[in-house]
């Protein structure tokens, strides 16, 4: 799944970089996000718990950074796993670029799922993906540019974690799933849910 | 005793379309399938899949999992101990000189790394199937992930990751056939064609799933395993062998099988040894099913294969040569030897005269599932590739694609026909009989080939439709050995019993078979019980596959038949005290023709032929029963044509079939109705492979369709009401004359296919080859809007 | 770990039962194993292939698709429902030495019937389902077309038939002056 685009944030370049590099930013950015952990410089681990309708699921995964050039860019690379339902993996390239008072941020994903999510689910991960990334930077903006406060932020993100996302799902014609229907359908729904927060966790992370 | 006639009497039920014993019970909701088996103490188990194509595995840890409720046992590899090892090859390779294979086949439960994305690698056994996935959640597997040999051109190149270390390009197999000297023959040729042609061949999705239940009985020290298997005797001796046990001390059912197709026949399926494996080591009755997304990536399948084939022909349109190099996509492993790809090397040289053949292929390991044969078995891929080179060499001299078949079907006074190359089974690829030239003649004539291209097309396309006409010709290697058994036995109840070692999976065995044996004992076939798959019912068998049934396991049938007849016409004249030529064995009795003498029930003349006191005359055998064994010398040939018509809607490029013929030669026919049944469903599931199903894999060979909403099985709004006649040829391999049908409808739907849309969209006039199966709306699209030459020369 | 049980009352080819029950088992599992009724079949769990199909309330319903609490107080048919005695033993038909095909054999509902005569099943698996979501369709559409009947089916799966016997059969018991039976 490729993911490329750009979003403009009203902040200048230095402040968006120095709220990418912000653990409680992202934290608050990611819909679910229970767990944001630095190891080391470039590394971070995370648990996101996400929320689509009644249903949820935990996701856990692990995301490091590379060829760092502040402000401008850097890579981010991450596996995630998400038990019987399958795994997520995948990296993205980002850059800065001033834009006047502004800053443009230019990223470029490369994310693939494995398992059960790709089995079932691939044909959802584009558009989901879509979905989720245009929620974060939509939070990413309040945030960096002090519209709303970061303790509200993280509040919204955990309430409404997924809900977009719960409504497409109501509407799309997924199969029923096998055995453990409920769970596998939560497990399901939610890491797609879960995937794109990390692919935007990923984007954004320094 | 006299030699056994060929032949019975009278002919009652041979040839005739009787309905089915089977289908009461089926229609009832009363035959036993393997997941409808309640055994004492059952307990369930689950299997955990590797997500990953290709990934070390680091650690497994079962904690968790062990201490759910309801959680009986878990198992990894480190638990199997000498279990543990790789299946051995179920089809040895056939020795070709200069053949390379490299045997790497699968193991129960992944060691150390998994090779394709389903791969399992634990085994739970729990109280129910719930509690079971339940527990497969609690497992936490550590994988690290390696580079992925998903795409079959790409895996075939020496920079490719390996599958199996050691193997650069991932080499399974290297094979080279060739008759006559293709360089000498084609020098001069008038047109040389050359394509590059990609086929892939889907999964057959039999309804049914695949299961296996088993019970080990402690105090008889006996295993018993019921199995979806098409293979219940092969099966049971690998798990006697794999489990240390005698023979005789195993025994294997296939009960009522849901389908087959060949997906129900690798040897041995991870499961169908673990579970057995977990039954006696826990005591306990353990059964396992398949859902369907586990059968998705736990199933054999058949994929891709990427020919580079040429043929050389003169101005008249007649073949001087071919020339083929291919690829073939096996999978992780290749327990299943090189049937398939043979399959498809042999293929090629279709119903045709082909002077000289040189073809040469590789098997490459992927890291995706398992390639063993689904309903074709490869011949689909070697159909595509000749009956599309006919087709652009006739476009490329002008001449009519049905008149260049014609100009090179193997004449009717050339058989038996010997290739000089190796087919599957070991034996020199011979045709035994055939005519070929009426079956392309009553296709064109039902299909009204002439009629349609001079005035109906023309009209047609004329008002803006986009209709096209399709003529293909096929033949199929069919009935090959080794060998199967059959059991006859007339009861004290005047019933007939049956068995053989052979399973049925929907064939209709339970009244073919029966038909036979109630022609020679003078009985209804409705009195006949057939028993198949049940390995202590008979004992010995290769299996059902590469359309053999009713050829090898019918013949043996009729000879064990013909023997029991034999026996009681005898045995009735010592009671009567007459000739034999008198008795008459009909109504279920024997009775003494032109004589007021009572007639004797079959029954009582079972009973008497074992006498519990008195003496018998040296050389008697009790009762009224005989087993006999046939093994063909090699294959028989059939052959056929199929021919459509098909409108493709400009806009949507969704097509419509307005008619399809079959016409086929499969020799004696044993029963009409069975055979037109055996057709329709194999040309239904020719329409999927050509237009609606694909396995789609990513480039980290993951499944991206791995449902039945997302592989597209046909339904019945897609597969048309087809016309069907037959010729005959009788196999000059078997007394009955009978050829295999089971794959026919399958194979040549492909080429079909691309040829009649090819006509439909006027594609060729534009520079447009149609060189790939399957094809979609969404390719059709870009066919359609392509430019001129884009996709043709495989220079 | 508690589940918590439901009981679920429901009547199944006529029966009442009553059982206790996790909530998440499924309608077929439930009418399977819970009930011993085999003759509905499992083909897919995603609700596709339809050989789970039964009648719920009289209406065609994917078995796998339902948990078993959602038919409390419904009335369910599946084929074991259909024929007017339950059991069939494997050859029916009495004693007869003429080969002519049966017609419509005592134990079998007609449908079923029509279904030998034309050949309309091969391994019998999807068998079932196509017969319950036949008997729901013919009841609100007795003389159908070719068209219509292949229309109903689009529902179920058969892999190997490829349906023409089946829309025989269809054929044969609803237009005996026009369809296709087997001579």
């Amino acid at each position: 799944m490729e993911l490329n685009g750009q979003q403009r944030i009203a902040a200048p370049r230095q402040k968006v970089w120095d709220a990418l590099n912000d653990a409680r930013v992202l934290k608050a950015c990611i819909p679910g996000c229970e767990s944001l952990t630095q190891d080391g410089d470039n590394a971070f681990d995370a648990t996101v718990q996400a929320k689509v309708g009644p249903v949820r699921a935990r996701f856990s995964g692990r995301v490091e950074l590379s060829d760092i050039r502040p402000p401008e860019s850097y890579r981010i690379s991450g596996e995630g796993k998400g038990g019987v339902a399958g795994f997520a993996k995948g990296g993205a390239d980002v850059t800065l670029i001033e834009d006047g008072d502004g800053t443009i941020l230019d990223y470029a994903v490369k994310a693939d799922v494995g398992g059960k999510l790709a089995q079932i689910g691939s044909r959802l991960v584009q558009s989901t993906a879509n979905k989720y990334a245009a929620d974060f930077f939509a939070r990413f903006g309040d945030i960096v540019t002090g519209a709303v406060p970061i303790e509200e932020e993280a509040a919204m993100a955990a309430a409404t974690a997924g809900g977009k996302q719960a409504i497409a799902a109501a509407r799309a014609v997924a199969p029923a799933d096998d055995k453990n229907t409920a769970h596998l359908r939560r497990l399901n729904w939610a890491l797609l849910a879960i995937i794109v927060a990390l692919i935007g966790f990923i984007l954004l992370t320094d | 005793m006299s030699t056994p006639p060929t032949k019975p009497a009278v002919n009652r039920y041979f040839g005739a379309s009787v309905t089915r014993n089977e289908d009461p019970a089926l229609l009832t909701g009363q035959a036993l399938f393997v997941d409808d088996l309640v055994l004492a103490e059952m307990w369930h188990a689950a299997l955990l899949r590797s997500p990953h194509a290709h990934a070390r595995i680091d650690s497994i840890d079962v904690t968790a999992a062990k201490a759910r409720d309801g959680v009986l046992a878990i198992y990894t590899a480190a638990d199997l101990g000498d279990f543990w090892r790789p299946a051995p090859l179920v089809v040895p390779p056939p020795p070709i000189p200069g053949m390379v294979f490299n045997q790497r086949t699968q193991v129960p439960l992944a060691k150390d790394k998994v090779c394709y994305a389903g791969e399992p690698v634990a085994l739970v056994v729990a109280e129910s199937r719930y509690v079971a996935e339940d527990a497969l959640g609690d497992i936490v597997v550590d994988y690290t992930s390696l580079p992925v040999a998903a795409e079959l051109a790409t895996a075939a190149s020496d920079e490719a990751p390996e599958v199996h270390e050691g193997l650069a390009g991932n080499v399974a197999a290297h094979v080279h056939q060739s008759k006559g000297d293709y360089g000498a023959a084609t020098a001069g040729a008038a047109t040389v064609i050359r394509r590059r042609f990609t086929y892939e061949h889907g999964m057959a999705h039999p309804m049914e799933t695949r299961g296996v239940a088993a019970q080990f009985d402690r105090k008889t020290q006996r295993l018993t395993v019921w199995a979806t298997t098409q293979a219940p005797a092969s099966l049971r001796g690998g798990l006697a062998t794999l489990l240390g046990l005698g023979e005789r001390d195993v025994r294997v059912v296939a009960p009522f099988v849901g389908g087959g197709f060949g997906a129900k026949l690798l040897m041995y399926y991870p499961e169908e040894l673990l579970v057995p494996w977990a039954a006696r080591q826990l005591g306990r009755a353990v059964k396992w099913i398949e859902d369907r997304g586990e059968h998705f990536l736990a199933t054999t399948q058949e994929r891709g294969q990427i020919h580079d084939a040429e043929m050389a022909l003169d101005e008249d349109g007649r073949i001087l040569g071919i020339r083929d190099v291919f690829l073939h996509d096996t999978g992780a492993y290749n327990p299943y030897g090189l049937t398939v790809p043979i399959n498809s090397q042999c293929s090629i040289l279709g119903p045709y005269d082909v002077p000289a053949y040189d073809s040469t292929f590789t098997a490459v390991f992927t890291n995706k599932p398992i390639v063993a044969p689904y309903r074709g078995a490869g011949r689909q891929h070697g159909v595509f590739v000749i009956e599309r080179l006919m087709d652009i060499a006739a476009r490329e001299l002008g001449i009519d694609r049905a008149e260049i078949r014609r100009r090179n079907l193997i004449a009717a006074d050339a058989f038996p026909v010997k290739h000089e190359i190796m087919f599957q089974d070991f034996t020199e690829l011979t045709y035994d009989s055939g005519d070929y030239q009426p079956i392309l003649e009553r296709a064109l004539e039902l299909i009204g080939y002439d009629k349609f291209i001079a005035e109906e097309q023309p009209a047609l396309r004329a008002a803006g439709r986009k209709v096209g006409v399709g003529i293909v010709c096929y033949i199929e290697g069919t009935g090959i050995g080794p060998y199967e058994g059959a059991r006859v036995q007339i009861q004290t109840n005047g019933r007939i019993a049956v068995a053989t070692g052979i399973g049925t999976q929907g064939q209709g065995h339970f009244t073919s078979f029966a038909q036979i044996a109630a022609d020679w004992l003078g009985v209804s076939a409705r009195e006949v019980d057939v028993t198949t798959g049940d390995t202590d019912q008979f004992y010995w068998g290769a299996g059902t596959f590469a359309s053999r049934g009713a050829v090898v396991a019918g013949n043996a049938v009729n000879q064990a038949a013909a023997a029991v007849h034999d026996k009681a016409v005898t045995l009735a004249a010592e009671h009567f005290g007459c000739a034999v030529t008198e008795i008459v064995l009909e109504d279920g009795v024997a009775r003494r023709s032109g004589a007021p003498d009572e007639p004797i029930g079959l029954g009582d003349l079972a009973r008497l032929a074992n006498p519990m006191r008195g003496a018998v005359k040296p050389g008697t055998e009790p009762g009224l029963e005989a087993t006999r064994y046939f093994g063909p010398e090699s294959g028989t040939t059939a052959s056929g044509a199929h021919a459509m018509i098909v409108e493709v809607d400009p806009e949507t490029m969704m097509i419509e079939i307005r008619k399809y013929v079959v016409v086929h030669d499969c020799g004696t026919a044993i029963n009409p109705l069975l055979v037109e049944g055996q057709i329709h469903g194999g040309v239904a599931q020719g329409i999927g492979n050509a237009f609606y199903e694909q396995l789609v894999f990513d480039n980290d060979g993951q499944l991206l369709n791995g449902t039945l909403a997302d592989y597209l099985i046909p339904t019945s709004l897609d597969v048309p009401r087809m016309t069907l006649d037959h010729t005959v040829t009788p196999s000059t391999r078997n007394e009955l004359g009978i050829k295999g049908v089971g794959e026919a409808g399958a194979i040549p739907v492909g080429p079909l296919f691309a040829q009649a849309l090819e006509d439909a969209l006027e594609l060729p006039s534009r520079g447009v080859d149609i060189v790939e199966i399957p094809l979609s709306p969404n390719r059709l699209w870009e066919l359609n809007s392509s430019e001129p030459s884009s996709t043709s020369d495989g220079d | 770990m508690m589940v918590k049980l439901l009981t679920v009352s429901t009547r199944v080819n006529g029966t009442d039962y009553k059982r206790v029950v996790e909530p998440r088992l499924l309608l077929s599992d439930f009418l399977r194993h819970e009930l011993g009724l085999t003759g509905t079949h499992v083909g897919c769990e995603h609700g596709v292939c339809g050989a789970c199909t039964v009648l719920v309330d009289g209406l065609p319903m994917r078995a796998c698709l339902m948990f078993a609490p959602q038919v409390e107080g419904c009335e369910v048919m599946t084929v074991e429902g259909l024929a007017p005695r339950n059991s069939a033993p494997r050859n029916s038909a009495p004693r007869n030495s003429a080969p002519k095909n049966s017609t419509t054999d005592g134990d079998l509902h007609p449908l079923q019937a029509a279904f030998r005569d034309a050949h309309g099943l091969q391994c019998g698996f999807c068998t079932p389902g196509i017969l319950m979501t036949l008997t729901a369709f013919l009841e609100a559409n007795p003389t159908p077309d070719e068209a219509e009947i292949r229309e109903a089916l689009s529902g179920n799966l058969c892999r190997c038939t490829g349906y023409q016997h089946i829309v025989d059969a269809v054929l044969a018991v609803t237009r005996p002056r026009d369809g296709g039976t087997r001579s």
